[in-house]
């Protein structure tokens, strides 16, 4: 079977000669769930962005991204981007639309479908991001965490075969993380997150990467991973509590 | 929400509001042109223009006070253009007339445009065939706006937290400043956007 | 300078608008044709940016204050055709969203603001920065120029309100044309302080593929250059000459007078031939022609300032 997601030695040089990756490798299996962890800065985004194909200058350089046993570069990208759903991580970029209902339509009408299923999706998604009923609000006048959940709710009615997030749960309550978790868990597709939030990585992901500098430096079962506290020291992480007395020192 | 000046009062709920944006903006458009073309000889219209607008006013729910506020905002230029016109024969009755005309136009379009979302009238100037790039261009315009003038603030806002002695030469340098990280932002935000929307299959 | 509702009577109006939607319509095919895919948000960004860096007011003599029109700012930073797709959004949104310029007057706001000042305002940059060389040489073409656009659009300005039988050319010409000197010069300044420090901290915003247009492109120099030529034989010349009324004149010229909507608003005075018209014209000229000489020798002072020796400047930007 093929990997969802497989990267092989991938570096990337962002156009101010800042050096973002350095040699990432790693696959994700179908239906897998797959944290990526790290400090601020380490290449999470810009790795994330490679699995979209956003990042054109970065077809020339070295490494691989294949997603579904598809190699990323300018041939494939309709379909490439047809199966990989990216959550940004700065919401203002992902709501570009004047209102909410166009913005979470956007992708299902680039995809051609008809208007009524398009109304149907974009009302199911929205219900499934916890915001039904929102179609008429305008984005500028929603809170960092609604904003949040409508970026899913376009993410989710382009009904993509992977789902990848970054910081899905920044800037939510208490509440908000509860649902976003129990949302994911619903959603039986393979998924790569990351994020900070080690509670979620937790609760949701079997697997995790530990990034920093630009290089994976290690991987595993969450639960070994993120016990060693040496390595999530040396990383600018920590353990989280729900961990504690899991693995007690 | 900080920008809120901008936006505030375009989607309430009111017969006024819920009216369809095409309509409205014919209806305004049509008043003005009217306005427009009155003769000097029958000032008595825009009276009645008038005491309909403020009947409209009245049932959109809009408090009045902020209605009156953005009038009197717009009306400096108003009064500039209309003094020049004090320099002629007859000149008092022109500048009245002028400013009568002017201030129900401007009226017509304060009400316009806070009772109907923009992106309300956007949708109705798609469909009237404005190109397509126009129509990207304004929508991204309109949904950006706020971010930038929110930005654009809290600069000017950490700015003035680490000012100590203001003078007059660094107001220049700091309007500069202010300015040129906008649009080195808005460049890079226009990158991450163009990211967003490829990500959804744009094109 | 956003002419609001009620001062421009209809012939004016719907000339000055027919004159922009071509211009408006040139500006988005030659963007269609040459704009590439990745920068076609940047347009409504920066149609954004211009809006917010307006909202920002600097001081002018005697208390009152002006704000940037930003015209050859963006036509500097993105080319002439997407400056005036940019002006004009910013306008749509001005007009439609806080009623500041009027809807009847949109199309006059846009020739004078988008076109003339915009693309007029970019000729006259293009021209100088051929002549010097440099970062040096961009930094004082743009602010020349801004201030260049500045005073040509509101010359537009004045040429309509009194082609409106608003105002008399004599009081608007001045009026207009010497308040807008003043705030020329802040547009100016701002102008290059803003571009000096872009190509500060991120040069690589001015190179040449942020200016979509290709070098040579002999059909938009025509198209352009007409409708400027257009609009200033139909606003300006016939006031600043002897002869009666632009577009009465025009509209006698081309036999469609009697079809045309008359002006509702009687003329105050039956012909501009007042005592005195000439010199309020020929001062202004003079004060026009001392200010253009003025202001270059300051964009050049301030580029020595601020620009050190020997920069390179923007390569390729034509
Ligand atoms: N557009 C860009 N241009 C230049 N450098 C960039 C750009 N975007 C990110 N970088 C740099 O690339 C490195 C990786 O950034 P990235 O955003 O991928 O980190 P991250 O792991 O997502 O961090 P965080 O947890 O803070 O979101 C950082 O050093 C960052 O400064
Ligand atoms: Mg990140």
């Amino acid at each position: 079977m093929t990997a969802a997601v497989e990267v092989r030695d991938l570096h990337f040089r962002y156009g101010d000669g800042t050096h973002a990756l350095r040699g990432v490798g790693f696959s994700v299996a179908e239906g897998e769930s797959v944290g990526l962890i790290g400090p601020n800065g380490a290449g999470k985004s810009t790795l994330l962005l490679h699995l979209n194909g956003l990042l054109p200058e970065a077809w020339r350089g070295e490494g691989s991204v294949r997603v579904g046993g598809v190699q990323v570069g300018p041939d494939t990208l309709h379909e490439v981007r047809r199966k990989v759903g990216l959550l940004f991580q700065d919401p203002n970029d992902q709501l570009f639309c004047p209102t909410v209902f166009e913005d979470v339509a956007f992708g299902p009408q680039q995809l051609g479908l008809p208007e009524a299923a398009v109304r149907e999706r974009v009302a199911r998604a929205l219900a499934e991001a916890g915001t039904p009923g929102f179609e008429a609000r305008a984005p500028h006048h929603l809170s960092v965490g609604e904003k949040r959940r409508v970026c899913l709710a376009g993410v989710l009615a382009c009904d993509p075969s992977i789902l990848v997030l970054d910081e899905p749960s920044s800037s939510l309550d208490p509440r908000g993380r509860r649902e976003l978790k129990e949302l994911l868990r619903q959603i039986a597709i393979t998924k790569l997150i990351a994020t900070h939030d080690l509670e979620l990585v937790v609760e949701l992901c079997s697997r995790v990467i530990v990034l920093d500098e630009g290089a994976v430096v290690a991987q595993g079962p969450t639960v070994e991973v993120l016990a060693d506290e040496d390595l999530m020291l040396r990383h600018n992480l920590e353990r989280p509590h729900i961990l504690r007395h899991l693995h007690p020192h | 929400m900080r920008h809120d000046f901008l936006d505030r009062y375009s989607r309430l709920d009111s017969p006024i509001h819920r009216a369809s944006a095409a309509v409205k903006l014919v209806v305004a458009l049509a008043l003005v042109v009217a306005v427009v073309l009155l003769p000097a000889s029958r000032p008595m219209f825009l009276v009645a223009v008038a005491v309909v607008l403020v009947a409209v006013a009245v049932l959109s729910r809009v408090p009045w006070r902020f209605l009156v506020v953005r009038v009197l905002l717009l009306e400096p230029f108003v009064l500039g253009v209309a003094m020049l016109a004090l320099f002629q024969s007859g000149g008092w009755r022109m500048f009245l007339f002028l400013v009568g005309k002017c201030t129900v136009c401007l009226m017509v379009m304060v009400l316009l445009s806070n009772t109907t979302p923009f992106s309300d009238l956007l949708r109705v100037l798609k469909r009237w065939r404005m190109p397509a790039l126009l129509v990207t261009t304004l929508s991204l315009m309109y949904r950006y706006v706020f971010v930038l003038v929110d930005e654009a603030q809290r600069m000017g806002r950490a700015r003035t937290s680490r000012t100590f002695t203001p003078r007059r030469s660094r107001a220049w340098r700091t309007i500069a400043t202010v300015v040129s990280q906008l649009f080195i932002r808005s460049s890079e935000r226009a990158e991450r956007i163009y990211a967003a929307m490829c990500a959804r299959g744009w094109r | 300078m956003h002419i609001p509702d009620g001062f421009l009577d209809s012939q004016t109006a719907v000339t000055a608008a027919a004159l922009a939607v071509t211009g408006l319509g040139v500006a988005l095919r030659r963007a269609r044709l040459h704009l590439p895919p990745r920068r076609v948000p940047l347009l409504g960004l920066a149609a954004a940016f211009v809006f917010a860096a307006q909202m920002i007011n600097f001081p002018v003599a005697g208390g009152t204050s002006g704000h940037l029109i930003g015209a050859v700012l963006a036509a500097v930073l993105l080319g002439p055709s997407a400056a005036v797709i940019v002006i004009s959004a910013v306008l749509i949104v001005q007009c439609l969203m806080f009623a500041d310029g009027g809807i009847s007057a949109l199309g006059a706001n846009i020739f004078n603001m988008g076109v003339i000042g915009g693309v007029g305002g970019w000729a006259v940059y293009h021209v100088v920065s051929r002549l010097v060389k440099g970062l040096f040489g961009c930094v004082v073409a743009a602010g020349f120029a801004a201030w260049c656009s500045t005073v040509m659009a509101s010359v537009a300005c004045a040429g309509e309100l009194a082609s409106s039988h608003t105002v008399r050319w004599s009081v608007a010409l001045p009026a207009m044309a010497g308040a807008h000197m003043l705030i020329g010069i802040g547009e100016g300044l701002i102008t290059v302080l803003v571009l000096v420090a872009i190509a500060r901290t991120r040069p690589e915003l001015l190179q040449p593929e942020a200016a979509p247009e290709p070098r040579r492109s002999y059909g938009a120099i025509v198209a352009y250059g007409g409708l400027i030529a257009l609009g200033l034989a139909l606003f300006v010349s016939p006031l600043a000459s002897r002869w009666p009324d632009g577009l009465d004149r025009t509209a006698e010229l081309l036999g469609f007078k009697e079809k045309a909507v008359a002006p509702m608003v009687p003329a105050p005075m039956p012909d501009y031939e007042v005592p005195g018209f000439h010199w309020t014209t020929l001062g202004t000229s003079l004060a026009g022609a001392v200010g253009t000489i003025v202001v270059f020798a300051l964009a050049w002072l301030l580029a020595r300032a601020l620009v050190p020796k020997g920069a390179a400047g923007p390569r390729g930007v034509p």
